[in-house]
C-alpha cells in the first residue's frame, strides 16, 4: 500500500497559472473524486501526481519519496493512468495491448498465463482477438482499465475515464474504478457528479487552480457549495445509502433559481 | 508460424532469382554446381562475382528494411522512411567529398567511410538542431530534418558544380546517388552480415520501446518510458543502420518505406515481429531488384534506386489500394 502526496504545487505555463499552490494526500487506500468546472486544473494536478507533468513549485511524494528523481520503471510500477484521450497510433489486437502492458511486470516467462488471467477479470476474454478499430467507445474504455491495473499498480489515477460513454457503460467503468479504493487508492477527475457521490469515500472540489473543498462524500454532499461552484442548482435525494444527486436549473447571476 | 516460413521462402527464393539473373542467364542447376564448388569457369564467375553481390543486395535490403521499421516506429508517421533525418543528404555529401574532392587515402577506403560519416553525422546533426529548438519530440524532429536536408543538398549541388570539370565527371556522382551494389569480396560479404546481424540485435532491442511509443507519448510515458531518451536512441540506431546500407548500395529509395508496411500488414504491429520481417522482407526485394537491374537492359545495368522506385512505387500502390487501414 503507497499513498501519494502532493505539497504546494503550482503550474505555469505561458502565464497562465493552472495550479495555485495546491496540497493534497491519498492516503494508503481510498477512493477518491475530483470534481470541478472545466479548466479548474484537475487533469493538471493528476498529470502531476503521475508524474507525467512537471510542476513549477512545489514536490510529488510517492510513499514518502520524491517522484522527481525516481526511476521511471518503479513510477509506473506503482501508478497505473487512465488518460482522457487513448488512441493506439497502429491498429491492434487486444491481445496485444495487453501483451506490451504485461511486458512491463517483465513476467517474461509467464505473460500468456497472465494475459488469459487479466482478460477474464475483466470479462474481456471474447475480445481477445478483436482490433482496437472495430471496438466500440464503451469496449474500448474497458480495454483501456483492464490495460492499466494488468500489473495491479497500488495507486490508479483515471482523467475523466467515462466521457462519452452510456449510461450503463458508465456506471460499469466507474463502479470498477471505484472498487480498486478498497485495496489501494484510486483518484478519478470526472465531471459524473452523481457518481462521484455514489460510488466514492471522498470528494476533491476544485476551482480556479485551488482546492475549494476536501471532505467525505457524506459531509459535501448537502451543503450549497456545490451548487455555488458550478452555477447550477443540484437536487438532492437518499435511498438507503446511496446519494443521488442531479444537476437542476442554472442559478442566477442573483443566486436564485429562475 | 507459416507466415515466418513463407517469409525465409521468398527471401531464398528472390536470392536464387537474382543468382540466376544477369545479363546472362543460368539456370539453377548451374548457380547450384558453383556453391557446392563445381570447377567449370561459369561456377567460378558465379561463385567469385555473382553470388556475392547477390547476398550483398539482401544484405543491404535486410538493413534498409530495420531501418524503415524503427523510423515508421519512432515517427509513427506510415512516409516514414530512413531517409527522412538528413540520412540521404549526408551520405551524398560524403560521398561526393570522397568522389570529387582529391584527398590522400583511396576512394575504395575514403567513399564508404565518408558515406557513412554523412548519413551519421547528419542525424547527429538533427538531434542537436532539435536539442537547440527545445525539444527531442517527432514534430520537432521532423522540422529539423526537412532543414538540414535542404542545407546538405545544397552544400553537395554546390560541390559538384565548383568541382566538376572535363577530368572529373558528374555522372559517377550520380550514378552513386542513384544507387547500385559493387561487387564485394568474400570477406566483404562476411563483414557486412555481422553488420547487418549486429543491426537486427539493436533494433529488436527497441522492439518494446516502440510497442510503448506506439500507444501514444502519454501512456508511453506512463508505461515507464522516458520518451526523449528513447526517442534519441531509437533514431541513432536507425540512422547507424540505414548509413551501414548506404554506404555499400548507395541511396535505394522505397525499400525502406514499403518493407514495414508489407511486415505490420500481416503480422499487426508488435515490433518484436514487424523488425525481423521488415528484414526479411527488404532483403528479398532489394535481391529481386538487383535481379532487374543486371537483367533487364544488357549489357548495361539499371541503377539500383531507379529499380527500386519504378518497380516498386506502383506495386506498392496496389497493396495500398488491397489492404484495410491495417498499416
Amino acid at each position: 500500500m503507497v499513498s501519494l502526496a502532493a505539497e504546494r504545487i503550482s503550474v505555469v505555463r505561458t502565464d497562465r497559472r493552472l495550479l495555485d499552490s495546491v496540497s493534497f494526500a491519498t492516503g494508503e487506500s481510498g477512493s477518491i473524486a475530483i470534481i470541478g468546472p472545466n479548466g479548474a486544473g484537475k487533469s493538471t494536478l493528476l498529470k502531476v501526481l503521475a508524474g507525467l507533468e512537471t510542476p513549477t513549485e512545489g514536490t510529488v511524494t510517492l510513499a514518502g519519496e520524491p517522484l522527481a528523481g525516481m526511476p521511471a520503471a518503479r513510477r509506473s510500477d506503482a501508478i497505473g493512468y487512465v488518460p482522457q484521450h487513448f488512441n493506439p497510433h497502429w491498429d491492434i489486437r487486444v491481445r496485444d495491448l495487453m501483451r506490451i502492458s504485461l511486458e512491463r511486470a517483465r513476467l517474461e516467462n509467464n505473460i500468456q498465463a497472465t494475459l488469459q488471467l487479466t482478460l477474464a477479470r475483466h470479462g474481456l476474454e471474447a475480445f481477445r482477438d478483436r482490433w482496437w478499430s472495430t471496438l466500440s467507445g464503451g469496449e474500448r474504455s474497458r480495454v483501456l482499465l483492464a490495460m492499466v491495473v494488468a500489473t495491479d499498480p497500488p495507486v490508479l489515477l483515471a482523467d475523466e475515464p467515462s466521457a462519452s460513454l452510456d449510461p450503463r457503460c458508465r456506471l460499469d467503468l466507474i463502479a470498477r474504478i471505484a472498487d480498486h479504493g478498497r485495496t489501494g487508492v484510486c483518484v478519478v477527475v470526472m465531471h459524473d457528479i452523481d457518481l462521484a457521490f455514489r460510488f466514492f469515500d471522498r470528494i476533491v472540489m476544485m476551482n480556479g487552480g485551488r482546492i475549494v473543498a476536501d471532505g467525505s462524500a457524506d459531509s459535501l454532499f448537502e451543503p450549497s457549495l456545490l451548487d455555488d461552484m458550478f452555477g447550477v442548482r443540484f437536487a438532492r435525494s437518499r435511498q438507503e445509502d446511496l446519494r443521488f444527486i442531479s444537476a437542476g436549473w442554472p442559478l442566477r447571476s442573483d443566486g436564485k433559481s429562475p | 508460424m507459416r507466415y515466418w516460413l513463407t517469409l525465409l521462402a521468398f527471401v531464398l527464393a528472390a536470392i536464387g532469382i537474382g543468382a540466376c539473373a544477369g545479363h546472362t542467364w543460368v539456370t539453377p542447376a548451374a548457380v547450384l554446381r558453383a556453391i557446392l564448388g563445381g570447377a567449370s569457369i561459369e561456377s567460378a564467375l558465379l561463385f567469385e562475382w555473382r553470388l556475392p553481390r547477390v547476398i550483398a543486395a539482401a544484405l543491404v535490403g535486410a538493413l534498409l528494411g530495420l531501418g524503415g521499421a524503427v523510423f515508421q516506429g519512432v515517427f509513427r508517421n506510415p512516409l516514414a522512411e530512413p531517409y527522412l533525418l538528413g540520412s540521404a543528404g549526408g551520405a551524398a555529401l560524403g560521398a561526393t567529398i570522397a568522389l570529387l574532392v582529391p584527398l590522400a587515402v583511396s576512394q575504395a577506403f575514403s567513399l564508404p567511410v565518408l558515406a557513412f560519416a554523412g548519413a551519421w553525422g547528419a542525424t547527429l546533426l538533427v538531434i542537436g538542431v532539435s536539442r537547440a529548438a527545445g525539444a527531442l519530440d517527432v514534430p520537432t524532429l521532423l522540422l529539423s530534418g526537412v532543414a538540414v536536408s535542404a542545407v546538405l543538398g545544397a552544400l553537395r549541388s554546390f560541390l559538384m558544380l565548383a568541382l566538376s570539370d572535363e577530368t572529373v565527371s558528374l555522372q559517377v556522382v550520380l550514378s552513386w546517388v542513384l544507387g547500385g551494389m559493387q561487387t564485394p569480396t568474400w570477406i566483404g560479404v562476411g563483414g557486412l552480415a555481422i553488420v547487418t546481424a549486429v543491426a537486427l540485435a539493436a533494433c529488436l532491442a527497441l522492439a518494446s520501446g516502440l510497442d510503448k511509443l506506439g500507444l501514444g507519448e502519454t501512456m508511453a510515458t506512463a508505461f515507464g518510458m522516458d520518451v526523449g531518451r528513447f526517442v534519441a536512441l531509437a533514431v541513432l540506431v536507425g540512422s547507424a543502420t540505414v548509413a551501414a546500407s548506404v554506404t555499400v548500395g548507395g541511396l535505394v529509395g522505397f525499400v525502406g518505406l514499403a518493407a514495414p508496411h508489407i511486415a505490420r500488414w500481416r503480422l499487426g504491429p508488435l515490433h518484436r515481429s514487424v523488425i525481423p520481417a521488415s528484414a526479411a522482407i527488404g532483403a528479398g526485394l532489394v535481391a529481386l531488384a538487383d535481379a532487374i537491374a543486371r537483367s533487364a537492359l544488357p549489357p548495361a545495368e539499371i541503377p539500383l534506386g531507379l529499380v527500386t522506385a519504378v518497380a516498386g512505387g506502383p506495386f506498392f500502390l496496389f497493396l495500398l489500394a488491397r489492404s484495410r487501414k491495417k498499416w
